[in-house]
């Protein structure tokens, strides 16, 4: 596993919030929250980082500081005062009720910058030596800093500049928005819709190993799905329900979930809301916990769809907590999260105005694989806690750990939550039944008004009473998924892993060897020259030129280029063919690479 | 055209208060039986009101977001009436003395002609494709389904393109995804009330969108017109009042047939308000979730897609779905239908959480596909069956005199209950829904549908004999103030088919 060349500390940095300048507390601010709103891509800097640095250089300067930050409170003091004379109206057009809305936030921010500029000083002040590691590197070509802000609004741009600038007059700004998003984002998957391999009618046509799909189990699920059960039919199941799902099947997720997560007490089926796909229950959720412009932590690389989507519907921002690939002395293996790396986070994010509302978690992680210990789980929830954050965990692929050495441990199975009122779970049946077609995912929370809350949505995001019905029905299926289900897909997901991480072994990628989802992490870093997103982008079209559909590591947040993840829950004859194409773009890579090299100097 | 700044501080004039009842002359229009008259108001009546879901509410939760209070106070009292229903739901056998829904609108008389196809062989098929991730706007063969089917039932003179189909689960999910792709946040929709309530909920969940309620008069203004009639010149007072409030409008809702009205616009009707959007540059987005379930063979239905020239082919957007008119709200089967590719393309990315499961797509195809069934079964038995469920709440109502709207399409019929509110407020008005709660009959009141005059109530009929007649006994028992409740049997004259899953008999029941 290459790590960085360069560790070092950022120290170009100039302050935010300057507090040897009281006069910039009331106007900085401000504008730093106007900044983020505009998408600015400047780099934004930490002061605290700053502040460490003047405390490690001059002890002394302690009782100055101090006194600094004294005289920015009262300075911040005076301007909330100012900014609250102003009574909030009930009644006022919703201009007025946002620029007031607005007025709050800028005062909350305040408030926090000061709380925490005392706090990192203290922090800096002997409490805790910071390490040289915790900083973030510049190492992928000066951009990484400003990424960390804005990365999500980013990528949205970005991806839309890959159109010819797309103007319409007929839809909103969020609107164009969510169409680039999708022109771009898409049209991968596109093109692959409307030429997909086929193992008879299309040889030539795309793989797509880039879709988190379980295709390797089609036989015994369309076997069960075509029982003579499952064609029940009854004028409930035709007619509006309780919004938050069919009864029925609530109590079946909660029965399936106590025993699947091991939970030590009886779920309740009023702690589950059914909606249609796990999608649909993070952006109700996101919809829900988060104001617009408001922020969850997500430990990247993760999977982008997910909250990519929500960002363009609810507008709730994810602030990236960066995993390094590299094993540091915080850490016991690659991209380990850790809670350091989230109080770290959390402070950027707070230096930057984000109000962060919760910490959203993947577990098994996807891309990466990883199953969160039990130990860890529990730091996470407990980081979570001591700052009132809410944390989602996604456990998407909790029935996809193949290999038996892993134990994964729901966390629904934990003795007694953290903060039960702030935890809540999703879970759904695409990926562990292969079914990404049924738009199922469930909400498992014991807070009672967000469970409401995201019941309205059960409108927007209902499933239909027929197909809640059958999904009753297979989640009752115990005696099957045990016994026939389970072990066929687990013995498969097993093989068509071991056959291609030979493979990788054979061509000498890295990558992370899990037991766990339906994917391989690997670094493809060898193959890119200069090792840049560009580069990356330019190895995944050539991939795609040569129909083979992969996942880049950007997708993913990743912070360092070349990273790769492809899904190998498919078929052995695709997943042959694909490896023989994949095989095939790095030879050619490679003799590229090669010429280049050898041009380069020639050139100078 | 209408670059008005936009204003800040101006308060709208939300609250509807119990300004303005008009008279109700003698000429009450063919539609509107009329028996009582109250004094003229004097006040000026109200042209417009901007909806503020919000107003009034403050949130207290320290674990939601104040959005999320806000959708969850949606919850909580949408739940009111439904929460007391649920609880006591009526059953034949097991809960005789619950609650007779007349509130929900859901057609529950064709169950036994769904069941039966729905179970047909070709319904069952299950292949992996239907399994794996659809193209997000829905599966082709569904698309090219819904394009046929929508040129021959709106008889549009071209054939409709599947291209420029969207499959969603359900239209609140069609209203949702609209209003996101076509609004930014607080900007805001016409649409004439009283209107079908939910969609405010739909507009407002993700997109943030507000109505504007473009208010319609009971009262007939003269001799060509209706009651509650829309017309060009209400709409341009409620888009300029709008406008003059510094609120961006970017569009203007029809449903057609109405709920709960049950109008249907003519054909010139609907080309003056096709043509009032143009003028403003609005998007039309035009409901015709009710347009199988006309009922009356006189009335002359036309969908918006059978006009030869659309005024603005780029931002009219129709919306259907088999909910009403295949009674199966429950299955989540939605379709919006536009010209526009950006719009399309931008509904279709947020599909991914409206979308609808493989296998139900599959089973919509066939349904739709299978016009015999659709023409020769389906249709004539259900507007059959409508008919005689209309006809026999119609002739409850005349004998208990109260004055109603009649108009052959839709499940529900608008009554005008002002008669029972001697101070005529919406106080009382959810008074006098409440007490057809305590009485076991759920109905609902027009204030949920942003109704300005107290007083109105919509019954929905759509359902079997025995309930239908039942529901009905106890809403007379409460009009009459009779409190005694439920116990004793029916007191129309059907003989109530023990056996569910016979077909219901149709109502012999003489109109008084």
């Amino acid at each position: 596993m290459a790590g960085y060349k360069g560790p070092g500390l950022r120290r170009e940095a100039h302050l935010c919030c300057d507090p040897t300048h009281p006069s910039l507390s009331s106007s900085q601010p401000v504008e730093a929250k106007t900044k983020a709103q505009g998408m600015s891509h400047q780099s934004d800097v930490l002061p605290c980082d700053q502040l460490r640095d003047q405390v490690i250089g001059n002890q002394s300067s302690h009782t100055q500081l101090m006194e600094t930050l004294l005289h920015l409170r009262q300075t911040v003091d005076d301007c909330i005062t100012q900014l609250t004379t102003r009574p909030p109206q009930l009644d006022l057009p919703l201009e007025e009720q946002r620029h007031n809305q607005a007025t709050g936030e800028q005062e909350a921010f305040l408030r926090r910058v000061v709380n925490l500029l005392q706090s990192g000083a203290m922090w800096g002040l002997g409490l805790q030596a910071p390490r040289p590691t915790l900083g973030p590197r510049d190492d992928a070509g000066g951009g990484q800093q400003a990424q960390l802000s804005r990365q999500l609004d980013q990528l949205v741009h970005q991806l839309s500049h890959l159109e010819v600038a797309f103007v319409s007059h007929d839809l909103s700004n969020r609107g164009i928005d969510i169409s680039a998003f999708e022109r771009s984002k898409f049209q991968d998957f596109k093109t692959y819709q409307g030429d997909k391999y086929h193992e008879d009618k299309n040889t030539m046509g795309f793989i797509n190993l880039g879709v988190s799909e379980n295709k390797l189990c089609t036989d015994l699920m369309t076997e069960r799905l075509s029982r003579s059960d499952m064609n029940h039919l009854e004028d409930a199941l035709l007619q509006y329900s309780d919004q938050r799902g069919q009864p029925f099947l609530r109590e079946e997720v909660a029965r399936f979930l106590t025993y699947y997560c091991k939970s030590p007490a009886r779920l309740d089926p009023e702690n589950v809301v059914v909606l249609s796909g796990c999608c649909s229950v993070f952006s109700a959720l996101a919809t829900v916990l988060c104001d617009p412009g408001e922020a969850l932590l997500t430990p990247t690389p993760f999977f982008g769809g997910l909250v990519m989507g929500s960002y363009l519907y609810s507008k709730v921002e994810l602030m990236p907590v960066h995993l390094d690939s590299e094993i540091t002395d915080g850490s016991a293996r690659p991209f380990q999260l850790t809670v350091d790396k989230l109080e770290q986070a959390l402070l950027e994010a707070t230096l930057k105005g984000k109000k962060v509302r919760g910490l959203l978690l993947i577990n098994p992680q996807n891309p990466l694989g990883d199953v969160y210990s039990r130990d860890s789980l529990e730091e996470y929830l407990e980081f979570a806690k001591r700052y009132n954050l809410h944390v989602i965990i996604d456990e998407l692929y909790m029935l996809s750990v193949f290999d038996d050495s892993v134990t994964f441990r729901s966390v629904l199975s934990m003795e007694s939550l953290p903060d039960p009122n702030r935890t809540h779970m999703i879970w759904g049946t695409s990926k562990d039944f292969g079914i990404s077609g049924f738009r199922f995912g469930a909400l498992y929370t014991h807070n009672k008004e967000v469970a409401s809350a995201v019941s309205s949505f059960g409108f927007l995001n209902g499933i239909s009473g027929i197909t809640q019905y059958k999904l009753c029905r297979l989640l009752q299926d115990r005696e099957w998924i045990d016994k026939v289900y389970l072990p066929t897909n687990h013995s498969r997901l097993k093989a068509a892993h071991r056959y291609i991480t030979n493979k990788l072994k054979a061509l000498k990628i890295p990558f992370l060897n899990r037991g766990s989802g339906l994917y391989v992490w690997m670094n493809l870093k060898e193959y890119l020259q200069p090792c840049t997103f560009e580069e990356e982008l330019l190895l995944h079209h050539r991939f795609l030129g040569n129909k083979l559909i992969l996942s880049p590591g950007k997708t993913y947040m990743c912070k360092e280029p070349g990273w790769f993840r492809l899904i190998f829950s498919d078929k052995p004859l695709p997943l042959k063919l694909a490896m023989h194409r994949f095989y095939e773009v790095l030879a050619e890579q490679k003799r590229d690479l090669r010429v280049k090299q050898l041009e380069d100097p020639q050139k100078e | 055209m209408f670059a008005l700044p936009e204003k800040e501080s101006r308060a709208p004039s939300t609250c509807p208060g119990p300004a303005s009842t008009q008279d109700l002359d003698s000429n009450c229009g063919d539609g509107l039986e009329r028996e009582c008259s109250r004094k003229p108001d004097q006040k000026l009546p109200e042209l417009y009101g901007v909806g503020d879901p919000t107003a009034g509410f403050s949130s207290n939760s320290s674990h939601l977001s104040s959005r999320g209070g806000i959708i969850k106070w949606f919850w909580d009292s949408a739940e009111a009436g439904y929460r007391t229903y649920h609880m006591d739901e009526y059953d034949e056998d097991k809960n005789p003395s619950g609650i007779i829904n007349l509130g929900t609108s859901e057609n529950k008389l064709c169950f036994d002609l769904l069941s039966k196809r729905l179970s047909q062989s070709d319904m069952l098929r299950v292949e992996p494709a239907l399994l794996q991730y659809p193209d997000w706007r829905g599966h082709l063969f569904l698309r090219e389904e819904v394009a046929r089917f929508l040129s021959f039932y709106c008889k549009s003179p071209a054939p409709l393109q599947a291209e420029n189909v969207v499959v969603l689960n359900g239209c609140a999910s069609v209203f949702s995804a609209l209003a996101t792709v076509l609004c930014e946040v607080g900007e805001a929709f016409l649409i004439p009330a009283p209107y079908y309530g939910a969609i405010t909920q739909h507009v407002c969940l993700y997109g943030n969108v507000r109505l504007v309620s473009v208010y319609l008069d009971s009262e007939v203004t003269g001799p060509d017109t209706r009651p509650f009639q829309l017309t060009v010149e209400k709409l341009e007072m409620a888009l300029q009042g709008a406008n003059s409030q510094g609120i961006k409008v970017k569009g203007l809702i029809l449903i057609n047939p109405q709920n709960p009205l049950g109008d249907i616009y003519s054909p010139a009707e609907l080309q003056n308000f096709l043509e009032f959007a143009k003028r403003h540059e609005l998007h039309v987005m035009v409901d015709e979730v009710y347009m199988l379930s006309v009922f009356e063979e006189s009335v002359g239905y036309r969908s918006v897609l059978s006009l030869e020239r659309l005024p603005d082919p780029q931002r009219t957007h129709v919306m259907w779905a088999t909910s009403k008119d295949f009674g199966m709200s429950g299955l989540r089967f939605g379709t919006l239908y536009t010209e526009n590719r950006d719009v399309a393309t931008a509904v279709a990315s947020l599909c991914r959480y409206h979308g609808l499961s493989g296998l139900v797509q599959h089973q919509m195809a066939q349904l739709l596909r299978d016009r015999d069934w659709i023409n020769q079964v389906y249709l004539p038995e259900n507007h059959a069956r409508l008919k005689a469920a209309h006809t026999y709440v119609a002739g409850e109502l005349r004998a208990l005199g109260i004055p109603f709207l009649s108009r052959g399409a839709g499940f529900f019929i608008w009554a005008d209950l002002r008669k029972y509110l001697p101070e005529g407020s919406f106080e009382e008005e959810r008074r006098l829904w409440r007490r057809f709660l305590d009485h076991k009959v759920l109905v609902s009141f027009g204030k949920a549908f942003e109704c300005k005059e107290p007083g109105w109530f919509r019954l929905v009929f759509s359902d079997k004999a025995h309930r239908l007649c039942l529901g009905m006994q106890r809403v007379r028992q409460v009009l009459e103030g009779k409190s005694q409740v439920a116990e004793d049997p029916p007191a129309c004259q059907t003989q109530e088919p023990r056996d569910r899953h016979r077909e219901p008999r149709r109502w012999s029941i003489n109109n008084k």
